[in-house]
């Protein structure tokens, strides 16, 4: 976190500055940037935190919303057979984001009518998720009942936020925000939009983008299990066996 | 500190895992059992996705069994022919098995699977163990060799084959059989099989003893290779960063399980072991059958 906060502070200062200096008059109304371009994968990623921070010239609240690479994602319901709990119905949703944060600078219902946010898909009630296969003669209130476990399972999981979190303004155009990446994200390109609002209407929308990505011997070892999956099988056997080789060699001596 | 696990993608406590190996490794010392059956529910409970628990597990057997059938092989402990009888049907029975694995994925049940062979394996075997190892205490140093068993209509069976080593004269169609049998287990459990195996051998096949064990370990090599191979291709779910984490941790267990071994009673030994295999199936059955938490659970999303 402090790590990231100096480089982040910094270039809030420069970003200030130059806001300033250019007296608001040929900058864009709304200006977002990131402590890190990405997220990187490596050995000993334990989850990270990333700095959103951007300034607005205008009055007006600001919404942040993170989402992650879609896949269809299936859900199943557990029942009890025989005393024990089986998978039995399944519903598949269409593009479901892997990952998916909000952050605004009050509740957003407050901010925008309910109509916009479900347009925008801002909220994860308001995802409007597809399902594309479900069970024989599943009405809508059943397909209602996967999507919310849907949700409670990536908001158990840290992957979704249940609500969200706060967007700080710092003195009248500066404002900041943290986004937390667990452990468990997706790899992919996460697209991040950022909203200005006056009046429960969208002023202006800036969409950028981030890398969510593996780096160095991670890298290397998944794309080989994807791309080369015999060769990376018949390595992991050769290190198997070169491993029991030498520990009964050590065996040996000791005996 | 913690190490993030390439195909597993999940963070976890890199001494937890060494510890963990160290601890299966020391039982697999004491016990002269590889431990996959303890391990895999292990890593399953820190949050392992099952599927990559069991393809690491099926590669870390193939490093623990060779380290142990070298010592075998020097004692002359190895009956190659029944080895590779065996070892036939268990390349049937793990390509079988892995396919199995496979399939029961894309239906949403094969954690129930994993889960229900576990619970139904470690509860014969544990109670059976359990039973056994009273009783030999009972006994107290009354030790009888279990007797081979009289001419039954498993010996009426054709393409009979004589095998020096073990100083049998049965059909083929035996050890094949078993082979498949514990190669299905060793594909959907994540285990090498040595506990189905073993009694397996000797009460069924009716080897001795003594080259029981070496001819075990020495066809769960190529049967744990072979599934390690499978599960690479088939489901991604081979770990190699963990599988060496184990592995480092297992060497270094099983050196000091040995020399405890040394000091404790066989039928104390096997009394422990019991328990402790029964332990881990009480474990999985609450799992099983107490309400979980969501009656709603993400299911497989059809690959990567």
């Amino acid at each position: 976190m402090t790590r990231a906060f100096v480089p982040m502070f910094k270039r809030l200062m420069v970003l200030s500055a130059l806001l300033v200096s250019s007296g608001f008059a040929s900058a864009s109304q709304l200006e977002v940037d990131l402590s890190k371009p990405d997220v990187r994968l490596d050995v000993s990623f334990e989850g990270s935190e990333l700095l959103l921070f951007g300034a607005k010239q205008t009055d007006g609240d600001i919404i942040v919303v993170v989402r992650g690479p879609e896949r269809d994602t299936s859900m199943r319901l557990k029942e009890r057979i025989m005393g024990v709990w089986v998978n039995t119905d399944e519903v598949i949703f269409e593009k479901a984001p892997t990952y998916y944060a909000l952050a605004a600078t009050k509740p957003v219902e407050f901010i925008l009518p309910k109509a916009v946010l479900e347009r925008e898909k801002i909220g994860t009630e308001h995802l409007g998720l597809k399902a594309i296969t479900a069970p024989d003669g599943a009405d809508e209130a059943t397909i209602q009942n996967f999507r919310a476990g849907l949700i409670r399972n990536m908001v158990r999981r840290a992957l979704y936020s249940s609500k969200n979190s706060p967007v700080d303004i710092v003195g009248k155009q500066l404002f900041r925000t943290n986004l937390w990446f667990p452990a468990n994200v997706h790899v992919g390109q996460y697209a991040v939009d950022t909203y200005l609002v006056q009046d429960g209407k969208i002023q202006i929308h800036n969409a950028t983008n981030l890398q969510v990505h593996k780096v160095g011997l991670e890298a290397e070892i998944f794309s080989l299990a994807h791309d080369h999956a015999l060769i990376y099988g018949l390595l992991a056997i050769l290190i198997a066996v070169v491993a029991g080789w030498s520990a009964n060699a050590v065996f040996k001596k000791r005996g | 500190m913690q190490i993030y696990l390439p195909i597993a993608e999940v963070s976890v406590n890199i001494f937890l895992i060494l510890g963990m190996g160290g601890g299966i490794g020391f039982l697999s010392g004491l016990f002269g059992v590889g431990g996959g059956f303890l391990m895999t529910p292990l890593l399953i409970f820190i949050g392992i996705p099952p599927a990559v628990a069991v393809g690491t597990e099926a590669n870390q057997i193939v490093a623990s069994s060779i380290s142990g059938v070298l010592a075998h092989f020097k004692r002359g402990n190895v009956d190659v022919k029944m080895g590779i009888m065996l070892l036939i049907g268990g390349v049937i029975g793990s390509t079988f098995g892995v396919w199995l694995f496979t399939f029961l994925k894309t239906l949403g049940q094969i954690d129930l699977v994993i889960k229900l062979s576990y619970v139904i394996f470690l509860g014969i075997i544990g109670s059976l163990m359990f039973v056994e190892s009273l009783n030999a205490m009972r006994r107290a140093k009354k030790a009888a060799p279990p007797k081979h068993k009289g001419h039954n209509f498993l010996h009426a069976l054709p393409f009979k084959v004589r095998f020096r080593r073990s100083k049998l004269y049965i059909s083929a169609i035996l050890p094949i059989g078993v082979g498949i049998v514990v190669g299905i287990l060793s594909a959907i459990m994540g285990v090498g099989g040595g506990f189905v195996m073993v009694p397996a051998m000797i009460y069924l096949l009716g080897m001795p003893t003594a080259v029981v064990v070496g001819t075990s370990l020495f066809q769960i090599i190529f049967v744990t290779a072979n599934v390690t191979v499978l599960q690479a291709v088939n489901n991604y779910a081979v770990d190699v960063v963990l599988a060496l984490l184990l592995l480092i941790g297992g060497v270094i267990g099983a050196q000091f399980g040995a020399r405890a071994g040394a000091k404790l009673k066989g039928e104390q030994l096997r009394g422990l072991l019991a328990l402790m295999v029964l332990g881990v199936c009480i474990k999985i059955a609450l799992d099983l059958t107490l309400t979980p938490n969501d009656l709603y659970a993400l299911g497989t999303t059809g690959g990567h």
